[in-house]
């Protein structure tokens, strides 16, 4: 890592820790002290819960349905955003379906959804999806309406079929565009994955967030928003260095047109 | 000799109107105009992108309605056409997609392709890591390397320096001369009177609005024809200066 790199980490830690810090010296009474602990002690109970085997499986659990749902949902948007961006007579017929719905808070479409799919497994996983297919529609969509005429056209001289076309012509072109919506839906996915727990039932780190927030647990409850905190920084830098890994030909040719 | 035969009348808000010629097989026809004049549309119509609003191209008698796999086109804007999430290698097999070849044997004819334009060895590299002029080159590979009938090359030379221009100009003649390449039929639409005479066997002149054409003029310069000795020749001059009078009386 590089000097300015590294000190502006340092910089951004020095910040975080300032909050920290803030956090904890600020005057409290009893409530206040009751419902907003202390860093140190949340780090204790944090340090207590974290390793444990249930906090564990229910961080599994919920990792698990967020990558089915994220899955399904990028795909389809994928799919319909490919289709929609290639026919003006496809983004025509769907278009205004997929508008509509997209304005639709997705929160508001959970009690639907446990009306439809229960209060289970299958329901959190179609939220899920539902939330992660709208950013990625919208990405693919752009990506695809933004490939050059050059590329349509060399792409028709080799007289590819529509699908072929797309798959092996747009989609590797509008990728870097996919790969925006992707990094949007992740951090809706993560956030409906919590919010579909929060009705109580069944396992997941929104179930434990929630069932201490009603047990008044408040160490623990904070120990948990943390650790999901950290869970969607990670899975953020993972994804950005997926990125780089894929788009690697996207970064060289920007990178040689700006110089 | 069955060559290509175009004739069509307007097209959209008469962009084209009555545009009638004919190329013969191996010719290395020069198409010239001011910008406006339908050059490009008509490009597009002869590749089978567009349909013509009246008239029809045929190509050794057949009619040309869709883009075929006898038909090439080169773009000017070489960085947006090739594929910039493939090397160059791969760029060129890509035009190899269908032919019933093993991918050994795509390989090798990609491989030879980009040595008869020059480029050896940057197979593996991808096309912005390549010059302005290297990357036509590719381009132009692509578009020989699955021996089409016709070549069609859109103004493929504007948007490089004046020195990688006539090194280009030059490749394009070199390939032409080849025993592999020497039947194939090029169209090569350009704005530069110049390069026009330097390149063709004859040259039409298209005039704008609605694009027609003029006039066509035989080049009958000897081959091979060379940056220096051709174009101080007199034949040369007296050409460039009938096509730029030509142009001159379209525009009044």
């Amino acid at each position: 890592m590089s000097l300015t790199r590294l000190r502006g980490t340092l910089l951004g830690v020095l910040v975080f820790a300032a909050a920290l810090a803030v956090w904890d010296v600020w005057p409290r009474g009893e409530w206040a002290a009751f419902y907003f602990p202390g860093v140190d002690h949340i780090g204790r109970t944090a340090w207590d819960v974290w390793p444990s085997s249930d906090f564990l499986r229910a961080v599994g659990a919920s990792l698990t349905r967020l990558a089915l749902g994220y899955t399904l949902g990028s795909l389809a948007g994928i799919a319909v955003g490919l289709a929609m961006g290639a026919s003006s007579r496809a983004r025509s017929t769907l278009g205004p379906t997929t508008e509509f719905l997209r304005a639709v808070p997705v929160i508001a479409v959970l009690p639907i959804a446990i009306v439809l799919l229960g209060d289970g497994d299958a329901m959190r996983v179609g939220i899920i999806a539902f939330g992660v297919f709208f950013p990625v529609l919208v990405a693919a969509v752009g990506g695809v309406r933004a490939v050059p005429p050059e590329i349509r056209d060399t792409a028709a001289l080799f007289r590819l079929g529509g699908v072929e076309r797309a798959v092996r012509v747009y989609l590797p072109s509008a990728l870097p565009a996919i790969f925006a919506g992707l990094r949007t839906a992740l951090s809706i996915g993560l956030v409906l994955v919590v919010i579909s727990e929060f009705t109580g039932r069944g396992d997941g780190l929104g179930v434990a967030i929630w069932n201490w927030q009603s047990v008044s647990a408040v160490p623990e409850m904070y120990a948990g928003i943390l650790f999901l905190g950290l869970l969607g920084y990670v899975l953020n830098v993972l994804f950005l260095v997926l990125e780089r890994r894929v788009l690697a030909w996207h970064y060289g040719a920007i990178g040689e047109r700006t110089r | 000799m069955e060559g290509l035969g175009k004739r069509y009348s307007s097209d959209g808000p008469a962009a084209l109107s009555g545009v009638t010629f004919d190329v013969a097989e191996g010719e290395l026809l020069a198409l010239v105009g001011p910008s406006g004049c339908g050059k490009t549309t008509l490009l597009r119509i002869m590749c089978g992108l567009l349909a013509p609003s009246a008239g029809s191209v045929l190509l050794d008698g057949r009619p040309v309605v869709r883009p075929s796999s006898d038909i090439a086109l080169v773009f000017q804007d070489y960085g947006r056409s090739l594929f910039p999430w493939l090397d160059v290698l791969r760029n060129v097999t890509f035009a190899l997609g269908r032919n019933g070849l093993s991918r050994a044997e795509r390989r090798t004819r990609a491989e030879s392709a980009l040595r008869e334009v020059g480029l050896d060895g940057v197979g593996s590299k991808y096309p912005w890591q390549l010059s302005g002029g290297m990357q036509q080159r590719v381009a132009i590979a692509r578009a020989l390397v699955s021996r089409p009938d016709v070549v069609f090359l859109d103004e493929p030379f504007a948007s490089v320096d004046a020195l990688t221009r006539a090194e280009l100009q030059d490749v394009l003649l070199a390939v032409h001369s080849t025993t592999e390449h020497r039947r194939v039929t090029i169209v090569h639409v350009t704005h530069d009177v110049d390069e026009a005479v330097y390149l063709a066997d004859r040259v039409l002149v298209l005039t704008p609005s609605p694009g027609a054409v003029a006039a066509s003029i035989e080049v009958g310069l000897s081959r091979p024809r060379t940056q220096t000795a051709t174009r101080s020749s007199p034949g040369f001059l007296a050409l460039r200066n009938e096509l730029h009078d030509v142009i001159a009386e379209g525009r009044r």
